[in-house]
């Protein structure tokens, strides 16, 4: 318990040192957190646009994708606010700089997540959270006691389900160091994959995003928990559940990954 | 000095160390780029191949070789960044590759081309976040810390961000952020590459008083030779991943070392056409009425020769010019090292 | 000339080494095209016409925006903002050619390299995965040729303006990504331009960014003839020509200011 209280105290002074020099430059702080909001505001301008010429897609509305959209824009958001420094975690590799890392005495993963802490990332987490603020306004959900929590465990184990995803990423390039490129398909196409119901998708992919690699644990199957709608393919109703086990089994999965790839730094050199 | 001293026995301990690296060989040619992608073939590269040396509290050793001799793999290997291929790696009575953390919170490294510091925060932070990054209590961190200001006179930069450093005060900012947490082992490799005279003294003093004044036990790589003079009393040089001498500088001096020059300040005039000619002795170099006269110490000694020299000569003025550790060390590179010679001073323990 | 042709021919050479980035960039955009192709799919499913657009056609227009993507490099661009930053620029512009000229050409030579390797590659995954409707005469062809030449001027413009402010601005990379966003959406790549409500469509359609995705989209998909062919592919050529014309007059006002101020 005491180690993670220290282990807390060291991150929040590795952060400050972060969020002191992004605040000494607070116009460019504030354009790029505008640009953040701006961006994922277009992304969800085209949903809303398209919407204005359809009343429903393959059975969902525009709340209904809404909640879609808003969960796992947060969850992203909030990921990659904590996770940012490992979409350049192949320079770190390419440069040497991972030798400072093993140098001292704290986990490795845990130094390179304190290396970026990129507040302009909160436009988007504020965007994602607009959008599904509106959403739950307008669903007609039948809020309980137990629905709320399961909604903000969701989140929490959306964002953890991303930021296992991340850590796949940057240990794939242990071994691949051009591999950052690569692992965007995988991020940010999963990302906006979620901003839809995956009825729309194939059976292989939706089998794909649900046993292989579990994005659909992101917002699909929580918010088919939330909107009660049973699973259109027909898995079981604890299913939509399954969020926190998902994020925990890529977190489990991207923690080894991670391990096996600093064995093999130590061992190939840089 | 922090606490009590660690058990009696080398602080490093380094036994048939090994490391092999497997390198890809690339096919070259259009038609490489595809066999390239099909059959991949390896050359086994030994960095390391087979060193042993151990090195008590409290020494200054430095360590000399040609580029790619694998002194930086060694290096790397006794911090933990690297595992061996084989053999066996102890510092402080740890294994870094096991318990790399608890290593890494005792040892200090400085690398002379890379920073341990954050690039764009102003040194003073980057040395306030590694007093929390390696737990050091907050009045050893000060007193440290006013220390190193004092000895590195560092004042003048504390608040500018790193990026905008000059060599100079990058390397005393990485040597006073290496040394914060009061580590018992301070790793260099190549500190003073890149930097000016007055910048390079004023390193050597400091990494001298510390050994001095903490007990630090300092090892350094370097290809600078007036390093290796002033700061080392031993010596280990590396050629190839292996280990070819280990001993003191004195002793390879003394052994391998046995020519000397003298140099004559002869009054001009009388018989001084043409080289000289003195027993034991050949002029290699001749600059008016001074001669450069090389003999060996095996076959004279500075004295005779002097007199050697007055009896046949007007002797106005002299001096004696020690070999240079460089000039014998490439020696050692280019010939290998004479094998009747036992490589291990007397003074080494394993 | 034989310099331009020279610095586009390099632009592409250099292109040609990052083999392994385009192969995992172009996954990345055919996933995309394949996710934006699939709503489409679900939205047709009640009709079976949307703003013009039948599902055939929706899905081709998905697939070409996305082959283009990096051809008109809608985003990201900032080399030429690096080198004021670092003050290169000031030698680069007392050589004696073009300066626009010169990042033009490098440009064509980049597009062309997208065009081949990137472009070529999706729009064949698209065909294999859905059935897209391709021009079915060399006359479409021809014109889409021209309208995507145009596609590029425009961008071209736009992007060397903004990476231009960098002369004025101390975070032009900040304004400019606030800028790129306005123009990621109404090039037409999130959703097409004809799907917006009337007023709003008309003032969109009239803008230049128009011109740079959704005009060539159009074209290919032979969604404008006649008459409103030749209007779209003019408007995109009066912008190219605005805007290179207001590029050059920006640059010199820069050069000016670089002078007075002494680098």
């Amino acid at each position: 318990m005491a180690v993670i209280f220290e282990t807390g105290g060291i991150y929040r002074r590795l952060i400050g040192a972060h969020l002191r020099s992004q605040m000494q430059h607070k116009v460019s702080f504030v354009l790029r957190t505008l640009g953040t909001f701006a961006a994922n505001f277009f992304d969800f301008a085209g949903i809303a646009v398209l919407f204005g010429r359809i009343p429903q897609l393959s059975g969902w509305s525009l709340p209904e994708v809404a909640l879609l959209y808003g969960i796992s824009s947060l969850c992203f958001a909030t990921a990659e606010l904590f996770g940012g420094a490992l979409d350049n975690f192949d320079t770190v590799i390419l440069q040497g700089t991972f030798d400072r890392v093993l140098l001292r005495p704290l986990d490795a993963l845990f130094q390179v997540l304190t290396e970026e802490f990129a507040l302009r990332r909160l436009g988007r987490m504020a965007q994602g959270g607009l959008v599904l603020g509106i959403a739950l306004a307008q669903l007609p959900v039948s809020w309980t006691a137990g629905k709320v929590l399961f909604l903000a465990i969701s989140l929490v184990s959306g964002t953890a389900l991303f930021l296992g995803i991340f850590v796949l990423g940057a240990a794939y390039c242990f071994w691949i160091v051009q591999g950052k490129e690569a692992t965007h398909v995988v991020t940010y196409g999963g990302d906006f994959m979620s901003n839809y119901p995956m009825d729309i998708y194939s059976h292989w992919l939706k089998r794909f995003a649900t046993f292989v690699l579990p994005i659909g644990f992101v917002s699909y199957y929580p918010s088919l928990y939330l909107l009660e709608r049973s699973d259109p393919f027909g898995l079981p109703d604890w299913f939509r559940l399954m969020g926190p086990v998902a994020a925990a089994a890529v977190c489990l999965a991207a923690w080894c990954a991670w391990r096996g790839g600093v064995s093999q730094y130590q061992s190939t050199g840089s | 000095m922090n606490g009590p001293p660690g058990p009696a026995g080398p602080v490093i301990r380094v036994q048939d160390l090994r490391k092999t690296f497997r390198v890809a060989l690339h096919h070259r040619g259009a038609l490489g780029a595809v066999r390239n992608l099909v059959e991949r073939r390896f050359k086994e590269v030994r960095a390391v191949d087979g060193i042993g040396f151990a090195i008590q509290r409290g020494e200054m050793v430095g360590c000399l070789g040609p580029n790619g001799a694998g002194k930086s793999t060694t290096i790397k290997m006794l911090t933990g960044i690297l595992t061996p291929s084989g053999g066996d790696v102890e510092v402080l009575g740890l294994s870094p590759q096991r318990k790399r953390k608890e290593v890494a919170a005792r040892i200090g490294v400085v690398f002379g081309q890379r920073t341990q510091l954050w690039w764009d925060l102003p040194l003073i932070e980057s040395l306030d976040l590694l007093r929390y990054v390696y737990r050091v209590p907050a009045e050893r961190y000060r007193r440290n810390l006013d220390t190193f200001r004092a000895l590195l006179d560092l004042d003048s930069f504390l608040n500018t961000p790193v990026r905008q450093l000059s060599l100079g005060q990058r390397m005393r900012g990485d040597l006073a952020a290496s040394l914060l947490h009061d580590p018992e082992i301070l790793y260099l490799d190549e500190p003073t590459i890149g930097l000016d005279v007055v910048a390079k003294h004023r390193m050597r003093d400091f990494l001298r008083e510390i050994n001095r004044e903490r007990g630090v036990t300092v090892l350094l790589t370097t290809h600078d030779m007036a390093d290796v003079e002033q700061l080392c009393s031993r010596l280990l040089i590396v050629d190839r991943g292996r280990l070819l001498y280990d001993g003191s500088l004195r002793e390879i001096r003394d052994r391998l070392g046995t020519e000397r020059t003298l140099v004559v300040d002869l009054t001009s005039g009388e018989g001084l056409d043409g080289s000289l000619n003195v027993p034991n002795a050949r002029e290699v170099r001749a600059d008016g009425p001074r001669r450069w006269l090389r003999f060996d110490r095996k076959d004279t000694t500075a004295s005779d020769l002097i007199a050697a020299v007055a009896s046949r000569y007007r002797l106005q003025d002299l001096t004696i010019e020690e070999p240079e550790i460089e000039l014998i060390v490439r020696r050692i590179y280019e010939k290998g090292l004479d094998l009747t010679v036992p490589v291990k001073s007397a003074g080494a323990t394993l | 000339m034989r310099l331009y042709w020279e610095v586009a021919k390099r632009a592409f050479q250099r292109q040609l080494a990052y083999r392994t980035a385009n192969l995992a960039g172009l996954t990345t955009n055919a996933f995309f095209g394949y996710v934006r192709a699939a709503v489409f799919v679900a939205a047709f499913t009640a009709q079976g016409e949307i703003s013009g657009y039948d599902l055939r056609a929706a899905i081709t227009y998905t697939w070409i925006t996305q082959a283009l993507i990096m051809v008109v490099m809608l985003w990201g661009w900032w080399d030429v903002a690096a080198t004021i930053t670092t003050g290169q620029v000031v030698s680069d512009l007392s050589k004696p050619f073009s300066y626009l000229g010169f990042w033009l050409a490098r440009d064509v030579g980049r597009a062309l390299y997208f065009l081949m390797f990137r472009a070529g590659p999706i729009m064949l995954v698209g065909e294999l995965l859905f059935d897209l409707r391709w021009p079915r005469s060399s006359d479409v062809w021809l014109c889409f040729a021209g309208s995507l030449v145009l596609a590029n001027l425009v961008s071209f413009g736009c992007r060397f303006l903004i990476n231009l402010s960098a002369f004025w601005l101390t975070d032009a990379k900040g304004v400019g990504a606030l800028v790129f966003t306005s123009i990621y959406f109404l090039s037409g790549l999130v959703v097409p331009l004809r799907l917006l409500p009337e007023g709003i469509q008309a003032v969109a359609l009239a803008l230049p960014f128009a011109g740079i995705l959704q005009t060539p989209a159009d074209v290919f998909l032979e969604r404008v003839m006649g008459a409103e062919l030749v209007t779209a592919v003019a408007l995109q050529a009066f912008w190219a020509m605005a805007l290179l014309v207001l590029s050059q007059v920006t640059l010199l006002a820069a050069t000016r200011r670089l002078v007075v101020q002494g680098g």
